[in-house]
């Protein structure tokens, strides 16, 4: 049969986000396809620039969704190092409760949709009903559902009341037996097992190679973990484990991501045990000194790398964002060559994929065939000259 | 028969009317037994009417290059097809319109939605739906035999081609569900398979080709084929309740009041239409590849296994 | 078959449990106090320091002119010189100007309406 094309994208039933897969398959089996991002793109980068440190994180919160606590704590422990300032111990545990909520979510959003790409809308309705319970959770303590607006720099601006911690304890007690419940109907369910089995591999070695992160590495074997290779907030002061596998399938990925629902749910329920008292945040400065600093966290999707150059003026004079799901792109490409067309969607998905953070600019010559990146100078003559001869033309 | 009572049994009772409000009806049930089970509330009882009336009123687009005379008659002849098959069904009591030999007949106008598909998949001049078509038939190679195969032990038992005498030899002989367990199975796994159904709905897998060939019907042609794949839905019901599970007759009563009769095998297709929503609603979808698999280790042996148990105890052969 | 127990006791749980839908509007939702609701300007308490406008994420307050006395937490009564106007299309509900303000009860914070429609413009876009 001869080779066509499929477009995959921007707009199709299997992405929540616009990407653009063109897809080039003989029959059901891919030959190659070409990647195209950025569809997302929304200048964030550059905006933070001109905001100071107090305006700038409902911003950098609102770049996704479901990782926005990510982005902020990783900004905001950024500055604070910068600045010197540290943030009092209530302030770090609230903030890693946050965070594990979120990564809570997330993966049961994963869950689901994971479900619902091979067609098993049951397992997406089911896993989401559940998932309101964390929402629920999460609106109470933060007042919102997504966007939480926790985090300042110099510590938290909500505090938790003894009514939340009871009523999230409760809460907790029923999440667990359900994601026992889904643990198993996930892995064991023939369907689930015939279309996440052997789907997607990639070796260890190629995880390493393509710079994979977060579950989608750990599935491969690659036991790295910034909570625990690199801690902060208040993780030196919980135990958990690493969740690894061998299998480097999206099966591999599935049995990770439950596993670290478990491990989440574990850590929440040591946090507010041992929540201590004080302060909820601590008196910062208004500027921050000259400083480059590369802060690290693990966002539900992986290692999340903000680098902040500040230069002691009221706001950063550089941000660059390296997300997770802009990493694990390649293992994708990687991966599908050679699959079929029916696999796409659940490669795709496997990654746990999140557009509005991909976005920032990578440039693939598809008639040379050779990636390229530009550098700032370079881009901003480029679009000058672009727009000068548009402005030629018309 | 009448030319007139034969009129009025084609386009109103049992015919097209009452056909079509069944396939609404079979839809409603589908849309709300899923909903509630995946914890949803569900649609309320009219919604597929509402929905058959809202696309009757859209604009029809036709792809640039596509053949615009095809796409509109194809769902049509979809649609007649159905009709036509569920016409022979002896739903009240022996069908009027029944011969012997109607068995095959209906079969193979219950095909015909299958390769109605294929023919719009190509004619829509997409790669979504040529891809979707072309799966359709792939499927269409693998489960049409041991469907066949299925519904042919039922013949051979009762010694018939006519869908009439089948159910008249199970109010004598017991009800073939109990005699031939594995081909009322292999006749599940297909009709679900030939109404793409999950898990085997892999031509219009929404997630890998949006819709397959139904990506590019909009307006009267999708509620066209919409209509005829949910009639369908009902037709094989009602076909599989006939062979298997003794049709519109009472235990005590083969020849019931027509009334009765109609209710009787309603309910039954009922029965089998739950089935079929449950099993799509437990399951995700399956690949071509699996799917073939699965045909060909499981059941086509299961199906040749059935219809040779059955000409082993009936003596070898029919007349 | 485990699995096939797995789905269908679920499938039976969730047919006994009911629907989890929650039919809005006949039902209505407990909003958690704290919920990021609809901004709210009081003008009674507002001594018209600006403060909230300039720290406004998203640049949506405006400062208009309305004199009016008022009593401070303090005691004192001053009269001040203008308040905000919020556009709410443009409010992201982050809470800075909540935390900005300094008066207590706080001249400008979030409410726990969520429910954005009305009839009347006066009402949705103040």
């Amino acid at each position: 049969m001869a080779e066509i094309m499929i477009p995959i994208g921007p707009q199709h039933p299997a992405l929540k986000e616009p990407v653009n897969f063109k897809v080039f398959a003989e029959g059901e089996i891919i030959t190659r396809l070409e990647l195209d991002l950025s569809y997302n793109h929304r200048g964030i980068e550059k905006a933070a620039e001109s905001r100071d440190f107090t305006r700038v994180v409902p911003l950098l919160e609102r770049i996704c969704g479901i990782c926005s606590h990510s982005h902020t704590t990783n900004f905001v422990k950024g500055v604070e190092e910068a600045m010197g300032v540290t943030p009092p111990p209530r302030a770090q545990y609230i903030r890693t409760l946050i965070a594990e909520l979120e990564r809570l979510h997330s993966h049961m959003l994963w869950l689901g949709v994971g479900g619902h790409e091979i067609g098993f809308n049951t397992l997406l309705m089911w896993t989401w009903r559940d998932r309101e319970d964390i929402q629920d959770t999460l609106e109470e303590m933060t007042g919102n559902r997504v966007n939480y607006g926790t985090n300042k720099v110099g510590g938290v601006r909500r505090d938790l009341t003894q009514d939340q911690i009871d009523r999230a304890h409760k809460r907790f007690d029923t999440l667990e037996e359900r994601f026992q419940g889904y643990a198993e109907m996930a892995t064991q369910n023939p369907t689930i097992r015939e279309r996440f089995q052997g789907v997607g591999k990639l070796t260890r070695e190629q995880a390493l190679a393509l710079g994979t992160v977060g579950p989608t590495a750990r599935a491969s074997g690659v036991d790295s973990d910034i909570r625990r290779d690199d801690p902060y907030c208040a993780y030196p002061d919980v135990k958990f484990q690493v969740v690894t596998e061998e299998s480097g399938d999206v099966f591999g990925r599935t049995l990770v991501r439950v596993r670290e629902m478990m491990e989440s749910l574990k850590i929440c329920r040591q946090l507010l045990a041992d929540l201590p008292e004080g302060p909820i945040a601590a008196k910062a400065p208004r500027t921050a000194p000259k400083a480059d600093v590369i802060s690290r966290y693990e966002a539900p999707r992986g290692e999340l790398v903000h680098t902040i150059l500040t230069d002691g003026s009221d706001h950063v004079a550089r941000l660059d964002i390296r997300t997770p799901t802009l990493a694990n792109w390649t293992s994708v490409a990687a991966s599908l060559p050679g699959a079929h067309l029916a696999d796409i969607p659940v490669v795709v998905a496997a990654i746990d994929p999140c557009l509005s953070c991909t976005s920032r600019v990578t440039v693939v010559d598809i008639h040379g065939r050779k990636p390229a990146s530009y550098s700032w100078d370079e881009l901003r003559a480029w679009g000058i000259d672009r727009h000068a001869g548009r402005r030629r033309r018309s | 028969m009448d030319a007139l009572s034969t009129l009025f049994y084609a386009l109103v009772f049992p015919g097209f009317l009452f056909l079509a409000s069944l396939a609404l009806l079979f839809q409603y049930v589908d849309r709300k037994v899923v909903a509630r089970v995946q914890g949803r509330i569900g649609p309320p009882l009219l919604q597929p009417l509402a929905d058959f009336v809202k696309l009757l009123g859209k604009e029809v687009i036709s792809p640039e290059g596509s053949d615009s005379r095809v796409l509109s008659a194809a769902p049509l002849v979809a649609l007649a097809a159905v009709f036509a098959a569920f016409l022979l069904m002896p739903v009240l009591g022996p069908s009027p319109l029944g011969f012997t030999g109607d068995l095959p007949v209906a079969l193979y106008l219950l095909t015909l939605p299958t390769v109605i598909m294929l023919v719009v998949g190509f004619a829509s001049k997409s790669a979504y739906t040529s891809l979707g078509g072309a799966r359709a038939v792939t499927l269409l190679f693998i489960y049409e035999v041991p469907f066949y195969l299925a519904l042919l032990a039922p013949a051979i038992a009762a010694g018939s081609w006519s869908m009439g005498a089948i159910v008249e030899w199970q109010s004598a002989n017991g009800l073939l569900v109990l005699s031939q367990p594995l081909a009322l199975a292999v006749a599940l796994v297909g009709l679900q398979a030939k109404l793409e159904r999950a898990p085997f709905d892999i031509a219009e897998a929404e997630t890998e080709l949006i819709a397959g060939p139904w990506t590019e019907l909009t307006g009267r042609r999708l509620a066209v084929m919409r209509l005829s794949f949910d009639a369908a839905l009902v037709a094989g019901c009602v076909l599989v309740a006939l062979l298997f599970l003794g049709g519109g007759a009472l235990p005590g009563d083969p020849h019931p009041y027509w009334l009765v009769a109609v209710a009787v095998v309603l309910l039954k297709a009922f029965l089998v239409a739950l089935v079929l929503i449950v099993v799509r609603a437990a399951f995700g979808r399956l690949r071509v590849d699996q799917f073939s698999s699965f045909g060909w280790r499981v059941l086509a042996p299961a199906a040749v296994l059935q219809v040779f148990v059955v000409l082993v105890t009936v003596g070898g052969g029919w007349p | 078959m485990k699995v096939k127990r797995r789905v269908a006791t679920e499938a039976l749980r969730t047919l006994q449990v009911g629907p989890a839908t929650i039919r809005y509007p006949f039902e209505k939702v407990a909003v958690p106090e704290g919920f990021r609701g609809r901004i709210t300007v009081d003008s009674e308490h507002c001594i018209g320091c600006s403060k909230c406008a300039i720290v406004c994420a998203t640049f949506c307050i405006t400062m208009v002119p309305d004199e009016r006395e008022v009593e401070t937490a303090g005691g004192k009564t001053i009269t001040r010189k203008k308040r905000p106007e919020v556009r709410l299309f443009d409010c992201i509900r982050c809470g800075l100007c909540e935390d900005a303000c300094p008066t207590d009860p706080k001249a400008i914070y979030l409410s726990t309406k969520f429910a954005g429609s009305s009839a009347s413009r006066e009402e949705v876009v103040r």
